[in-house]
């Protein structure tokens, strides 16, 4: 067959179109803009989305989780306690923003929270439902008050005596019992029903976006996941929130981070940690859900939402509830891992190095049990798999000469027990692992302790009840 | 489902032992096993290739009133395997509870050895798993023969009176969940604590899927062990290996081959703990019972149901025993 040139332009039209096609659907796969649906609306408002208020709560944790670290063993701790209750707390004239920081090669737009939200605090929004998993009977802000009150007594925000490193106990804590919190047992749970921020009203007085728009947007704010996170792959995703490829992060290309709309924070970033295994893809799940259910309610185009709507609505924001849970409890599992295995090299260390090890084990520790408080601060009532998360990861990690935390007394004094072993504490992080994997479902697995052990069972198949001689 | 994919469906369970290269009777292993049986009739036993092919398929052996119900045990004893297999403890319960274990003596940690060359861990790990099923099934097989109330199970093996491939599955289905179990218990604790002290350096060196100690056994007619070929190795080779006369001779009903050579592939247990016996200058042997009667001894009731009437005879037996002053 002879092509002709004719033919060859064809098929390079065709080419070029379909890239441009293609292209453009891919632009399309970002969280806004949205245009203006409201009813009645007149003023000059082109885009709905609005979620900066969400930003500046994940911009106010990453600030409590550096201050955490400033005690210097007890003299300053009552400045410290100020400070983290300011972050906490907010300030309507805003406060300097710590972290994240810009470097030479990653420079963020904004370097204090009233450039991002005036008047967010982290106080208004905790979780204060029961928290078994701390000492003291105590509900969510009791908690995280408490842990703000002991961290600031301590010397770099770690108290070796009971193994507690309390800016990672505090930031993952907070992750949960703030982001996760909000978005799946508030925005995308009770907001979501008909008489609840309906979407043929404003959300609230003088705003340009309806009820069930904002009440989406927030729940996406909480997500904590740059506008564009569906084009990039789990490992950009990953790279921006460790400030390593601003090329990526800056979508718009104006040479700076806008934390508002660019910028990976916590439970995207983990999300994006589980997928870089490449076994999940809970990043693009939760997005794609996201930009879906926010297209649902774009296209009633100011109307109240039917009852199909919202049922559609509703399996978005259950696909987003459910991979979200299944995200913490993936970093759980990945860092019971670590502890196990911050345990063997215990075992095996020299007394020299066991300082350095022991620094590992508690932080990895703090990020295992900060990750498990912030599962029960979602909608679901773990139950069962709460006690037993919480058995067998107590009140603190077992140390080297078999003490660990079992309580605390009257005055607010952890008591201590000394009555069980490493190894023991390894069978507990392996039972841990199954109970995740088991009642989550989980995919990537990091750091599976049994991988080895299952595989090698599987690949050598029990001898069946045949061959006798 | 329609009705004859679920019919193709049961087929393939029961008869997929046959394709199945991990089994004995694949036919890879049958097919190297006639090869072998003609190999040594005509080059060793100077006989032509047409009285050879007469002697391997004989109508006498393969269509024996024994040799039948070897063929309707099988089937029998697969339908039971396929209901029981499910109800028994997985191998990986069993690795994980002992790996757990192994976590509570502080002064081991797991992956200990985990810098040893994958080679040589590999290697020792293909030999233990080989050698402790190995001597266990032994040690089972002997006590099976040694307990009165194991033997009662154990005798429908030995009741057979013609040897065929498909001999291996005439046994007992309680006698098969005891072999299972044996399997199940020491294959999982080999895992764990392989797994447990070298981590990831364990892997199985394998063929088709098996241990490579394993396909040797096979592929060198492991298949013949049941039946009239009466292959026989060199004395000092029948030291180490269990050559098919000498299982055939395990078999035989006279009175100087009682109790000897339980081993399945390795002689050295028999050898070690006094029961091997080597092979004899082609004699013909009979197989079977004494004192059974050979038109009861293939009947499907005598091979089920006499068993447990038998185990309970010898329970009733001992506790008279316990009772009498």
């Amino acid at each position: 067959m002879k092509i002709s040139s004719k033919s060859i332009l064809k098929i390079s039209t065709a080419l070029l179109a379909s890239t441009i096609f293609t292209n453009a659907v891919f632009a399309e796969g970002t969280y806004g803009p949205f245009p203006v649906t409201l009813q009645g609306y007149e003023g000059s408002e082109e885009n709905t989305v609005s979620y900066s208020g969400q930003i500046a709560r994940h911009v106010l944790h990453d600030n409590l989780k550096v201050l955490a670290a400033n005690g210097n063993g007890g003299a300053n701790a009552e400045e410290v306690l100020a400070q983290m209750m300011a972050y906490y707390n907010g300030d309507e004239n805003g406060l300097e923003v710590l972290a994240p920081a810009s470097t030479d090669d990653f420079g963020f737009m904004q370097t204090n929270t009233s450039e991002i939200s005036s008047g967010a605090n982290l106080e208004g929004k905790f979780y204060n439902g029961s928290m078994n998993a701390w000492p003291g009977s105590l509900t969510g802000k009791d908690v995280i008050v408490d842990m703000m009150e002991r961290a600031a007594l301590t010397n770099g925000g770690v108290d070796l005596e009971n193994g507690l490193h309390y800016p990672q106990l505090i930031s993952k804590f907070t992750m949960g019992a703030v982001s996760f919190h909000q978005a799946v047992d508030n925005y995308l749970d009770e907001k979501l029903e008909a008489d609840t921020k309906p979407n043929n009203e404003a959300y609230s007085e003088g705003a340009h976006y309806t009820g069930k728009e904002h009440s989406w947007d927030e729940a996406f704010g909480y997500w904590g996941a740059p506008a564009h996170a569906l084009s990039l792959t789990p490992e950009q995703a990953y790279n921006i929130a460790k400030k390593a490829d601003l090329a990526v992060a800056d979508a718009n290309g104006d040479g700076v981070v806008d934390m508002k709309s660019e910028y990976t924070f916590g439970p995207a970033y983990y999300a994006a940690d589980a997928d870089k295994s490449g076994k999940t893809q809970y990043l693009h799940t939760i997005m794609t859900a996201f930009i879906d259910g926010r297209m649902i309610i774009a296209n009633a185009a100011g109307e109240a939402l039917s009852d199909d709507q919202r049922t559609e609505l509703k399996a978005q924001a259950r696909i987003i509830a459910d991979n979200w849970e299944k995200v913490l409890a993936e970093a759980a599992f990945k860092y019971a891992g670590s502890v196990y295995n911050d345990i063997n090299k215990l075992k095996e260390a020299e007394d020299a190095d066991k300082a350095d090890i022991t620094a590992d084990y508690i932080k990895h520790w703090g990020e295992l049990k900060g990750f498990l408080m912030a599962l029960q601060t979602g909608k679901n009532n773990l139950g069962e798999t709460a006690t037993q998360m919480n058995i067998l990861t107590g009140f603190g990690p077992v140390l080297e000469d078999g003490s660990f935390v079992t309580g605390v007394d009257a005055d607010g004094k952890f008591n201590k027990l000394q009555r069980t072993s490493l190894g023991d504490y390894q069978i507990n992080m392996l039972k841990l692992q199954q109970l995740l994997a088991d009642d989550f479902g989980l995919e990537a697995r990091k750091n599976d302790l049994s991988d080895e052990l299952k595989n090698l069972a599987e690949a050598i198949e029990a001898a069946e009840a045949a061959e006798t001689d | 489902m329609p009705p004859i994919f679920v019919m193709i469906d049961i087929l393939s369970d029961i008869f997929g032992h046959f394709w199945d290269p991990k089994k004995r009777v694949f036919f890879g292993y049958l097919f190297l096993s006639i090869i072998i049986a003609l190999l040594w009739l005509v080059a060793i036993k100077g006989s032509d290739l047409k009285e050879a092919l007469g002697k391997l398929f004989n109508r006498g052996t393969w269509l024996s009133s024994s040799a039948i119900a070897d063929y309707k045990v099988f089937i029998l004893n697969r339908m039971f395997t396929l209901f029981i297999s499910p109800l028994l403890i997985s191998q990986l319960a069993i690795a994980t509870s002992v790996y757990y274990f192994l976590h509570s003596f502080d002064i081991f940690s797991s992956g200990q050895f985990a810098n040893v060359n994958p080679i040589y861990v590999t290697a020792l790990f293909s030999l233990t798993l080989f050698l402790v099923d190995d001597f266990s099934k032994y040690l089972v097989h002997r006590w099976m023969h040694k307990w009165p109330l194991l033997w009662s199970l154990h005798k429908v093996h030995h009741s057979a009176e013609t040897l065929t491939p498909v001999t291996v599955y005439r046994i007992h289905p309680l006698e098969g969940i005891l072999y299972a179990l044996r399997g199940l218990f020491l294959q999982g604790t080999t895992i764990a604590l392989f797994s447990f002290f070298f981590g990831s350096a364990v892997s199985l060196y394998t063929v088709l899927g098996i241990n490579v100690l394993v396909f040797i056994f096979h592929i060198a007619g492991s298949n013949l062990r049941h039946s009239h070929i009466q292959i026989r190795y060199w004395p000092w080779l029948e030291h180490i290996l269990i050559s098919p006369a000498q299982h055939q001779l395990h078999h035989s009903i006279a009175d100087r081959h009682y109790d000897k050579n339980y081993g399945v592939a390795l002689a050295i247990w028999d050898w070690i703990f006094g029961s091997l016996h080597i092979s004899e200058n082609d004699e013909p042997l009979e197989f079977g019972l004494k004192n059974v009667q050979t038109e009861h001894s293939s009947k499907l009731h005598t091979i089920y149901i006499q068993p447990m009437k038998d185990m309970l005879k010898v329970i009733k037996r001992r506790f008279r025993k316990l009772l009498k002053p």
